[in-house]
């Protein structure tokens, strides 16, 4: 599968006008969403590749091709790859009152007595429940490098997975869990393009980086934006199933640079750098 | 989740076994049943490979050949909701410090490295995963874009053909094993024997599905019985189905099969799920998410639910330990 992209940057201040001209556009009420996403790196095992590679006099029994073959797979892309499970404001623990945490690692104490932590009215009954935690895997190759730059186009990859705990098979597929972040956003469908207007939001400093992904959360208020000014991204994209179709492909293009003409007296929508989307795992 | 038992037979140079073969043992060896199809079945099975170790065993050097590592993706046609991903567990813990500049990975391994090199598989645990069908699919492809450094995909099987009969007691499956990748060529044949009599593992396991049948007080006395069962029972049970099931196949005899029964690792799910009953923790009662459950990210697939995630699990590792053909 193939996505192709156009992103825009939305200062805080702008943010609520944006979603009401969004709103307008797609004739739609945005869909809040709130994610977790767990990155996770491709690993091998360290020295096992430059141990071997040269010494290639004395492996006289296998084919030459073959060998290459291998080789050739050996020194192959790896990837970081992303993890992403929807949540709820409900999942995120309360501000006001320290719940009885479970796990010591994470620090749930509030100080911010004043706030409430959700919009809605607080479930008191409900805990977050790890094991019941839906998952997908989202892939995402390095953007294209084409020289028509006008859009971002990279293959991608969208799988469910299990509920619950997904580290032991991640890392029996060969991924080693990294960090998480959380993702908060508002989604619209404008025909064929997904429009998310999103910020990334990291989890509370101070509280020990865990070496697996959490098991509670903290408050939602506590979450700090990853630009501290607090700004949004704006992401246009169009999901292609066969990439290789190259007038489906460039359809969606088309599709993409007429919402930006739409969109052009409020935001301006543009390809992507294409190394900070850089996905390849050293 | 039924008790069952697959059994390979090899096509070999000097003996073959089809699907024909196997239909008219069937019939010579129950001539008082009436052995009618009662339906098709369907299997397909990939199996990857760890690629450093496709790398032939250098001679000079000391360090001992690695184990091979295996990873399964397995289709069956009676088991609709979800495809099955069998992994050997990593040997080493991988950790990335988040703020470490160099991807220092201290090799922590996990797994013993008593008896290194040849010899089994058996013995190296491995890891359980079900995904909905499309994710196995897309997974798969994954795997092979985006990972060729650790897995290969070495060989696919199918069996395009299968044929189910019910036989007393016991529901068999039989077909032949077709290999796709590389190259088109005949395996053997297959034979899936499950048991279908009163079975406790069996009632046990299919608990958390929603009775239609209504009326039916599912939460009170069928339930408390659980709560006087030890694994202990289970593992007996297992273990007097599995002779029940040999028998049934040496009435068959058919020489030269590959026999996958009570395996490491057969009637793990159940046996969770028989804590998780006896703790109190009903996961049928999880709560609703619906609200969540459509909840769709960018350019990703809904997530679907699968009522039983674990279904099928006990036969899906006996059908991937036959078919683990050395490559």
């Amino acid at each position: 599968m193939h996505e192709l992209l156009l992103f825009a940057s939305v200062p805080v201040h702008q943010h609520h006008g944006l979603l009401q001209q969004l709103a307008g556009l797609t004739a739609m009420q945005p869909r809040h969403a709130l994610e977790r996403r767990l990155i996770f790196k491709a690993f091998r095992k360290p020295g096992l590749i430059t141990g071997r590679v040269g010494g290639s006099q004395d492996l006289q029994q296998a084919s030459a091709g073959d060998l290459q073959r291998v080789n050739k797979m050996l020194n192959g892309g790896m990837f970081y790859t992303q993890v992403v499970g929807p949540v709820s404001e409900k999942d995120f623990a309360p501000a006001s009152k320290s719940v009885s945490a479970p796990d010591a690692d994470t620090k749930m104490a509030g100080m911010d007595e004043s706030k409430p932590p959700t919009l809605t009215q607080p479930d008191i009954a409900h805990v977050y429940d790890y094991d019941q935690q839906a998952w997908k895997l989202e892939f995402r190759d390095i953007p294209e490098a084409a020289t028509r730059s006008a859009i971002t186009t990279r293959v991608m990859a969208s799988a469910a997975l299990p509920r619950g705990d997904v580290e032991p098979s991640m890392n029996a597929w060969g991924y080693g869990f990294v960090t998480e972040y959380l993702v908060e956003g508002d989604v619209f469908i404008h025909n064929d393009i997904v429009i998310f207007l999103h910020r990334v939001l990291h989890y509370p400093t101070g509280e020990k980086e865990p070496r697996e992904p959490r098991r509670n959360l903290p408050p939602l208020k506590k979450m700090a934006p990853l630009e501290k000014t607090g700004s949004y991204v704006l992401q246009a994209s169009i999901t292609v199933q066969d990439g290789s179709n190259q007038e489906t492909m460039k359809t969606a293009s088309q599709h993409l640079l007429g919402l930006r003409e739409q969109l052009k007296s409020a935001v301006r929508l543009e390809p992507a750098d294409r190394l900070s989307l850089d996905t390849r795992a050293k | 989740m039924p008790i069952t038992g697959v059994y390979f037979i090899p096509t070999t140079p000097n003996a073959t076994t089809t699907l024909t073969t196997l239909t008219e043992r069937l019939r010579a060896s129950f001539p008082d049943d009436d052995l009618i199809p009662i339906g098709r079945w369907f299997l397909d099975h990939k199996l990857m490979r760890d690629t450093p170790g496709l790398l032939p065993h250098s001679t000079n050097s000391g360090q001992p050949p690695s184990k091979p590592r295996y990873m399964q993706l397995l289709s069956l046609s009676h088991y609709p909701t979800h495809g099955f991903i069998y992994t050997s567990e990593p040997t080493e813990k991988p950790f990335h410090p988040p703020s470490a500049a160099s991807p220092a990975a201290s090799p922590a391994p996990v797994a013993s490295a008593a008896s290194p090199g040849q010899g089994s598989t058996v013995d190296m645990p491995m890891v359980m995963t079900t995904v909905p069908p499309p994710a196995y699919k897309t997974l798969f492809q994954h795997f092979t874009y985006a990972c060729q450094p650790f897995w290969c995909h070495r060989l696919t099987v199918t069996v395009p053909n299968g044929v189910v009969y019910d036989v007393g007691d016991f529901r068999v499956r039989m077909g032949d094993v077709r290999q796709t990748f590389p190259a088109a060529r005949a395996r053997g044949s297959i034979v899936e024997i499950e048991w279908r009599g009163p079975s406790v593992v069996d009632s046990l396991s299919g608990m958390q599905q929603p009775r239609s049948d209504g009326g039916e007080d599912v939460d009170s006395g069928v339930d408390m019985s659980f709560c006087a069962l030890e694994e202990a029972d289970v593992d007996a049970e297992y273990v007097a189905t599995a002779s029940l099931i040999r028998e049934f196949w040496g009435r068959l005899g058919v020489s030269g099969a590959k026999e996958a029964i009570l395996l490491p690792g057969v009637g793990k799910e159940v046996k969770e799920k028989l804590g998780r009953v006896r703790t109190g923790k009903r996961d049928g009662e999880s709560k609703v998410r619906d609200e969540i459950g459509m909840l769709v990210g960018v350019g990703s697939v809904p997530f679907e639910d699968d009522v039983d995630p674990t279904a099928g699990t006990d036969a899906a590792r006996q059908y991937m330990e036959v078919l683990r053909f050395n490559r």
